[in-house]
């Protein structure tokens, strides 16, 4: 276009403008108002119905058949990490990355003086799997019948989307295959073989680690996060994606 | 004139300020002799477990125990030797063995509890080192 053809044009200033299209714009910006000072005053009653709920499933409710789950008795962790060593050598886990580790946390006792926390962290196998949904390829999914977390690396493009969709950082990506790896509770490596345990579990000293069927009323996990006078929690239960590891202080 | 004045009394601040902190540092040491109290560093075991800590200085300087407390009849004198026994295991301690001697929920804090009071772990042995134990990037 020319600018003589654009001189020539009709103006689209404020001076053209109809009044009905001037009312048009100003009663929808007078509805979006509305419903947001609806919603404001709606949100000051008060809301019935609603309970504290914690963080264990109700008896019964497990969506899997073993219901695979690791309940961690915090305090005893001494970070003596044999359960890493044990997991990068069942799992062939290369130095910089990890399908479980230790983390520190220190509380002040007063004055100069600390109180050290290990935390033993992997894997939630979510309920509500944040990386799954992320996954543009379906390389990785809930297995339909132990709700366990698993990886097809074939499948896998290494776009670290899933890394990112992680609440607790269990995924890192392995140069070696080129994918993303993560804990399995080791599905393949030992479960899959008739093993009924994990390796990290299998190398810890201090009875830490505890892994079984959380839908077996007999199972240890069942009885440990049950039991009365237990505080049990899970880690980042804000995010909504319902882990499934679980940590208590007996 | 102002700007000396001003310079003075900095000086005499920072000067102050350092006499005060380097004077703190000098009585810690003083106060510390390694032939009454045993060795400033740390001990740190790694076997059978990674890693316990022992410092002296809680236990003599501190608690009030002496050498021989502990030498030669619960640890041998040489750092290290202990964790080269087969029996240097926290069932030994509950038994009244080593650390267990005292650790025992009445001298003093029950080996079965407090766990990371001694056990500083592959982290804080990192720490301890020099290095942060900070998880390394993936």
């Amino acid at each position: 276009m020319k600018i003589d053809d654009l001189e020539q044009m009709e103006s689209e200033d404020l001076s053209t403008l109809p009044s009905a299209e001037r009312r048009k714009f100003l009663k929808l910006g007078l509805a979006v108002t509305g419903m947001y000072l609806g919603g404001s005053v709606l949100s000051l009653t008060s809301a019935k119905n609603v309970f504290a709920s914690g963080v264990v499933p109700e008896i019964g409710k497990y969506p899997y058949a073993p219901h695979y789950t690791m309940v961690f008795r915090e305090k005893l962790c001494i970070d003596c990490e044999q359960c890493k060593e044990a997991c990068a050598k069942t799992n062939h886990v290369p130095s910089y990355g990890f399908r479980t580790t230790i983390l520190e946390k220190r509380r002040s006792l007063g004055g100069e003086k600390f109180e050290t926390t290990f935390m033993p962290v992997l894997c939630n196998h979510c309920n509500r799997p944040p990386c799954v949904r992320v996954c543009p390829t379906t390389a990785t999914w809930k297995d339909e019948k132990t709700g366990i977390v698993v990886m097809n690396p074939g499948r896998c493009i290494g776009c670290k989307t899933c890394m990112t969709a992680c609440p607790y950082n269990a995924r890192y990506f392995k140069e070696e295959t080129r994918a993303v790896d993560k804990c399995d509770f080791c599905l393949e490596s030992r479960l899959s073989k008739g093993e009924t345990t994990t390796a990290c579990v299998e190398a810890c000293p201090a009875d830490v680690r505890v892994f079984g069927d959380l839908a077996d009323s007999k199972s240890r996990v069942y009885q440990l996060v049950h039991s009365p006078e237990t505080m049990v929690w899970v880690l980042r239960p804000e995010t909504g994606a319902v882990p499934n590891v679980f940590y208590i202080n007996s | 004139m102002k700007k000396i004045l001003l310079l003075l009394v900095l000086g005499v601040f920072l000067l102050s300020g350092a006499f005060l902190s380097v004077g703190k540092d000098v009585q810690v040491e003083d106060d510390y002799d390694e032939d009454t109290y045993g060795p400033k560093d740390p001990i740190v075991w790694t076997k059978p477990v990674k890693s316990v800590v022992f410092d002296h200085k809680i236990h003599t300087m501190d608690a009030g125990l002496d050498c021989d407390s502990c030498h030669d009849e619960l640890f041998e004198m040489e750092a290290g030797a202990a964790e080269q026994n087969e029996d240097f295991t926290m069932a030994t301690l509950y038994e009244g063995g080593y650390c267990g001697a005292c650790h025992d929920g009445s001298t003093a804090f029950a080996s079965d509890t407090r766990c990371t009071t001694c056990h500083i772990g592959v982290r804080g042995h990192a720490r301890l080192l020099g290095d942060d134990g900070s998880e390394k990037a993936h």
